[in-house]
């Protein structure tokens, strides 16, 4: 039998409270490709931490090569073999393309202590070229767009391929979340190319992706590798039943509980228009219905959600709501006529991570909670409670740091946020991106919830069939102006090919 | 170091070396907040002298000159600089006085005028003595706070600095334009030596003009690059500058220097420092004031410790005993030797020697 | 292959990363307009004069600023330079004449001061801000307990040529002050030090993951950012022909303002050397200008304040647009 390329042993790694990892034996072989999946808090980024050097193990060992290492840092991994392409990216925008691709490994380049720009440059762009992307590399990577940014991150870690002589392990902790179908075809080329030379761990939520690009998958939950199976015997539904250790529900999107908007408007746009990101935007949105917006990146839906949340202000048209017309001049102004927006960039804008559960969710409400300029920390407390528990948010406790919670459970901490402030219209922005699948099906069941409660929702779904199971109406984008609307009740919905026709 | 020196600069060498040995003094100020010796405290009183800052050359003259006094009559002596920190310098005077239980005889130029009533009021109620300089509210008098509040000096900028702008006409033939640095906006001083001027120009009828005024808030630098500016826009209309103390004017005369007009245009300032004087020589400053520090560092303890120890009743002496002004020594090119060679004495019993009138207060 | 996208905000931030420039070019015509003797040769050189010292300060706190921390040790360690420069070249006081042998003398003990700003900060694990302050008023102490409260005059002409002599009719201090930023300027674009301080200034953890020895650098650059503060003491020596505890009044000020109306931004990561260098030039052709133009003083302070405002503003803005990914 072949010598595994990295293997773990027995590993176990524990935190106060917490088995992170509980005996986790793991192998790659050259040339492979591993698909590593599980719940959030399953443990799969524990144990890239701890191939990556971030963390060092309790128990058991770390072999490359069948030599027993120990990985001291994330720059000691690189030099051993191991990259690894973060799920938060590390690409810094004030630096240029090449600059980051060789942030830390600057001596090949140097010259009587000068860097050669020209000579760094020129390995960039051979870099550049194995993920097939055309940037320049003195361009600033606060000008990428962050699908390009995340192909930098992912030629960073192919950089290593060319430079050691041992053999390569990349790691992949979700490349795909934020990349649109082209590129994520394009990464799987890449992949495939690349399996001449490396082994790849390949960590994603999209199940069918991990099928399609895997030789071998570990299913992880609570810590521990409860399965090994190869790819091609494997279902999707397989994978899903290991990881939740339960049947998946027959019924994803709850389309049997998707209501029947009322009459009632709560929120219409005539002819909204910004200059340069949408024009002649109209359309109404009723109270209890899901408006499903799809579009590719740079169609303009994004910017449309966060003018419709104040976050921009439209250059023309009318946005009303509840019939009277509003202009929003920031978010707070938004708030205040029940209009909320869960961003997609739940780190930086929808969460104060440090922050605890509680003081998270009632940050959009605190008035609420204010009596004689005193906040109410009982009355805090039991909101809170009550929330985490009709939720069902895994949280040590309300004081908790929200930053601590994994991606799921935080998405609920926000939407609590909002329910909290009493928004009737809610804008969610990939509201599943980069959560597990049982989280997601939470998140699915409080959009039902919600609507039931007679709450509107626009909804920028994470891929098309979301959008899809989800909506009641669905408007297609491009370029910034609305290319089509489909009525989606129940049982009628429109197929992926008839949206994506107008999608590009 | 003696080897480099010429004669004619031998006095200022050794009026150089004394400063520089208080370097090692200056160490002591420092250190000196430390307890006393429980002795000094029970047999006498403490004299102390309460400042900005000993780093720059007024203040440290100033310092200088108490510690001189209190060695004449063998008394403890201490140091306290504020840093230009109020609260700092009321609550080290407070920790003093509770010290020395009081006996303490305090000479002080406060932070700001404000701080002069809390001072005198926190001597007061110990049974200190206090002698303010320079800075206090107008309506602050040391005969309402009998007999601890004993005097108030300071300096009439005005007349002075129509002196000196005199000085500065004359040494470039009375006609023509000059410029003037002043400075702090808001600070008395500089708008008594702004006043001074004006008085000045307006006695020449006309044949002086002011090309310009700009506060430099007695900064070097700050002075420096005006110079340079007036120097673009008004050329060789510069007949002389006028700065309200020889720091802008030293930033004045090197803007000067760097254009090769050092010595061709004519700078004044005031204060006496040494490098203004040196100036003087050199033929590149036209004048400067000498306020004496040395005399109003001494004679603010002198005068209370007098009261203190029965010379004098101070409640029996008239107001311009109580609040009055110091003199200053005009230095100019005439001047300037004799300064140099018979610097001013202190004489610690001729009390109000060289106190030159009431103080007036106008607003 | 796929075109690169450029959002809207991006498109405003090229505009931005601009701005400093307009706003020079923008000021020096508004001034000629009102007195035509603003661009003469005779006001350049004058200009370049007064710029020379703040450029050269300039150069150490950018430094500073970009990798996120702040320095305000500039007057301390200007302060203590230029005293220990004036004693060291023929003076008035003390017997040494080393001449020029001085300058790397006294530029060493502000690379010192600089070192212990970085050492202080990372081992004792106290902020920047509190450390450098500290030994800012460590170095005014120590330059006052020398002089006790006095000036050194300075008698040595060999020195005072730093700042007085002429070459090519472009004073000494000016062509020092080039050469400063000549050496920021590769030390910024073309050694690691200078690629890392960006990295830690954007961010520091992912520095960290990337291998980068976050503390040595940290150290480093305010030991090279000493070094420049130490240079800017002994020009400031040259320029006034004396050492004193005084002689850096205002210069902190002065030198994080233009650093930030250059455009460099205090939340670290973004900005320039060259940034800073124009940032002087605005303020020093304000100042310029203003009297000029024969602006009251009074009106003076106002406009300046609202310069700082403005600029503070465009960095903040630009900042938010480079964390917002």
């Amino acid at each position: 039998m072949m010598q595994p390329v990295l293997e773990v042993r027995n590993v176990s790694k524990s935190f106060p409270g917490v088995k992170a990892l509980d005996n986790v034996s793991f192998h790659i072989n050259k040339g492979e490709v591993v698909g590593l999946i599980g719940e959030n808090g399953a443990g799969k980024s524990s144990l890239l931490k701890v191939l990556n050097g971030i963390y060092q193990p309790d128990e058991g060992k770390v072999l490359v090569d069948g030599r027993e290492i120990i990985i001291t840092s994330p720059r000691h991994a690189f030099d051993s073999g191991i990259a690894m392409v973060f799920q938060e990216q590390s690409i810094l925008p004030t630096l240029t393309v090449a600059e980051n691709i060789f942030l830390g490994r600057e001596e090949e380049f140097l010259r009587f202590g000068l860097i050669s720009k020209s000579r760094m440059n020129a390995a960039a762009a051979e870099e550049l070229k194995k993920v097939h992307l055309s940037t320049h590399p003195a361009m600033r990577c606060a000008d990428l767009s962050f699908a390009d940014r995340q192909m930098i991150e992912i030629a960073k870690a192919l950089s290593l391929d060319s430079r050691i002589k041992t053999d390569v392990t990349i790691l992949l902790d979700e490349p795909t979340s934020v990349l649109e179908q082209k590129e994520i075809e394009l990464l799987f080329r890449i992949i495939g190319d690349l399996k001449q030379r490396a082994s790849i761990v390949f960590i994603s939520h999209r199940l069918e992706e991990v099928l399609e690009i895997s030789d071998r998958v570990y299913v992880m939950r609570d810590g521990q590798i409860v399965q090994e199976l190869a790819a091609k015997d494997a279902t999707v539904k397989e994978l899903h039943q290991h990881m939740v250790g339960r049947q998946l529900h027959h019924e994803y999107y709850r389309e049997a509980r998707q209501a029947t908007p009322s009459a009632k408007t709560v929120l219409e746009c005539v002819d909204l228009n910004r200059d340069g990101a949408f024009s002649n935007i109209s359309f109404e949105l009723h109270e209890g219905e899901v408006l499903g917006i799809a579009g590719v990146i740079g169609s303009g839906r994004e910017d449309l959600a966060r003018c419709l949340a104040g976050h921009t202000s439209p250059d023309g048209g009318n946005l009303l709501v509840n019939g009277t017309a509003v202009h929003f001049g920031a978010a707070y102004d938004a708030t205040a006529k029940g209009v909320g927006l869960v961003p997609s960039e739940r780190k930086v804008e929808g969460l104060v991570a440090p922050f605890s559960v509680a003081e998270n969710m009632t940050l959009a409400a605190l008035p609420k909670f204010v009596s004689g300029g005193i906040i109410s920390f009982s009355s805090e407390k039991a909101v809170a409670a009550d929330w985490v528990s009709r939720l069902k948010i895994k949280t040590p406790s309300t004081a908790t740091s929200a930053g601590s919670l994994s991606g799921g459970n935080q998405q609920k901490v926000v939407l609590a946020k909002w329910r909290i402030a009493g928004v009737r219209v809610l804008i969610l922005d990939h509201p599943t991106r980069g959560i597990d699948v049982g989280s997601k099906e939470d998140v699915y069941e409080l959009v039902r919830d919600m609507t039931a409660e007679g709450l509107a929702v626009i909804l920028l779904g994470d891929t098309l069939d979301e959008v899809i199971g989800l909506s009641n109406r669905i408007l297609v984008m491009r370029d910034g102006e609305i290319t089509a609307r489909f009525e989606a009740p129940p049982g009628g919905k429109p197929t992926q090919v008839e949206l994506v026709r107008h999608m590009v | 170091m003696a080897s480099k020196k010429t004669e004619t600069v031998n006095v200022n060498a050794r009026l150089n070396r004394r400063t520089i040995l208080k370097g090692a003094a200056a160490l002591g100020v420092f250190g000196s907040s430390f307890p006393m010796p429980a002795i000094a405290q029970e047999t006498t009183w403490t004299l102390a002298n309460s400042m900005r800052s000993v780093a720059n050359p007024y203040h440290a003259s100033f310092a200088k000159g108490g510690a001189d006094f209190a060695k004449s009559i063998g008394a403890t002596y201490e140091t306290l600089a504020t840093e230009g920190n109020s609260e700092k310098g009321v609550s080290d005077i407070r920790a003093l006085l509770q010290r020395t239980g009081g006996k303490l005889i305090l000479n002080v130029d406060p932070n700001d005028s404000p701080d002069a009533r809390v001072i005198v009021e926190e001597v007061k109620k110990a049974g200190g003595f206090v002698v303010t300089q320079w800075n206090k509210p107008d309506d602050l008098h040391p005969w309402d706070f009998d007999p601890n509040y004993v005097a108030h000096m300071s300096f009439d900028g005005v007349p002075t600095a129509e002196a000196i702008a005199n000085e500065l006409f004359k040494a470039f033939g009375g006609e023509g334009g000059i410029v003037a640095l002043g400075g702090i906006l808001s600070n008395v001083p500089a708008i008594e030596r702004k006043l001074g001027l004006d008085n000045a120009i307006a006695k020449t009828n006309g044949k002086v003009t002011l090309l310009d005024f700009q506060p430099a808030d007695w900064n070097e630098q700050k002075a420096f690059d005006i110079t340079q500016a007036w120097l673009t826009r008004f050329g060789d209309q510069v007949k002389g500058v006028f700065a309200a103390n020889d720091g802008m004017g030293m930033g004045a005369l090197e803007a000067l220097r760097q254009n090769g007009l050092a010595g061709k245009v004519p700078v004044v300032g005031i204060d006496g420092i040494d490098a203004a004087v040196t100036a003087i020589e050199a033929g590149e400053f036209a004048g400067t004031v000498a306020w004496d520090p040395i005399w109003t560092g001494g004679m603010g303890l002198a005068i209370p410790y007098a009261h203190a120890t029965g010379k004098i009743d101070i409640t029996k002496e008239p107001r311009e005993h109580r609040e009055f002004y110091g003199t200053g020594i005009i230095v100019s090119k005439d001047t300037v030797a004799d300064y140099k060679n018979n610097p001013p004495k202190v004489d610690y019993n001729d009390l109000w020697g060289k106190a030159t009138g009431q103080i007036q207060y106008r607003s | 292959m796929k075109p690169v996208s450029v959002s809207n905000g991006n498109l405003l931030g090229h505009w931005r990363r601009w701005a400093p420039v307009v706003v020079l070019l923008a000021l020096c015509i508004l001034i000629s307009l009102f007195n035509g003797n603003f661009l003469t040769f005779g006001n350049f050189i004058r200009l370049l004069n007064s710029a020379a010292i703040p450029i050269v300060l300039c150069m150490g706190a950018t430094f500073i600023i970009l990798m996120g921390s702040i320095d305000l040790s500039i007057e301390g360690v200007v302060a203590l330079t230029a005293v220990i420069v004036s004693l060291l070249v023929l003076n008035d006081i003390s017997p040494y004449a080393l001449s020029l042998w001085a300058v790397p003398i006294a530029v060493a003990v502000g690379g010192m001061m600089g070192l212990l700003n970085g050492v202080l900060h990372i081992k004792l694990k106290t902020p920047s801000f509190m450390t450098t302050l500290g030994v800012g008023f460590a170095g005014v102490g120590v330059a006052t307990t020398i002089l006790g409260g006095t000036t050194v005059r300075i008698s040595d002409p060999t020195f005072r040529f730093l700042s007085l002599g002429r070459v090519l009719e472009i004073p000494m201090a000016v062509w020092i002050a080039a050469v400063a930023v000549a050496v920021a300027y590769v030390i910024q674009e073309r050694t690691r030090l200078g690629r890392w301080l960006y990295a830690i200034g954007t961010d520091e953890m992912t520095a960290r993951h990337a291998g980068i020895p976050i503390e040595r650098t940290r150290i480093l650059i305010f030991g090279i950012a000493g070094l420049f503060y130490g240079l800017g003491g002994v020009l400031a020596a040259a320029q006034f022909g004396q050492g004193h505890a005084l002689i850096s009044q205002g210069r902190l000020f002065t030198t994080i303002t233009a650093v930030v109306v250059g455009g460099t931004a205090l939340s670290g990561g973004v900005g320039s050397v060259i940034n800073s260098v124009i940032g002087v030039f605005i303020v020093v052709v304000l100042a310029n200008g203003l009297v000029l133009m024969g602006v009251e003083p009074y009106v003076q302070q106002g406009v300046q304040g609202l310069l700082i405002i403005a600029a503070v503003a465009l960095a903040l803005d630009r900042s938010r647009l480079d964390v917002v990914k």
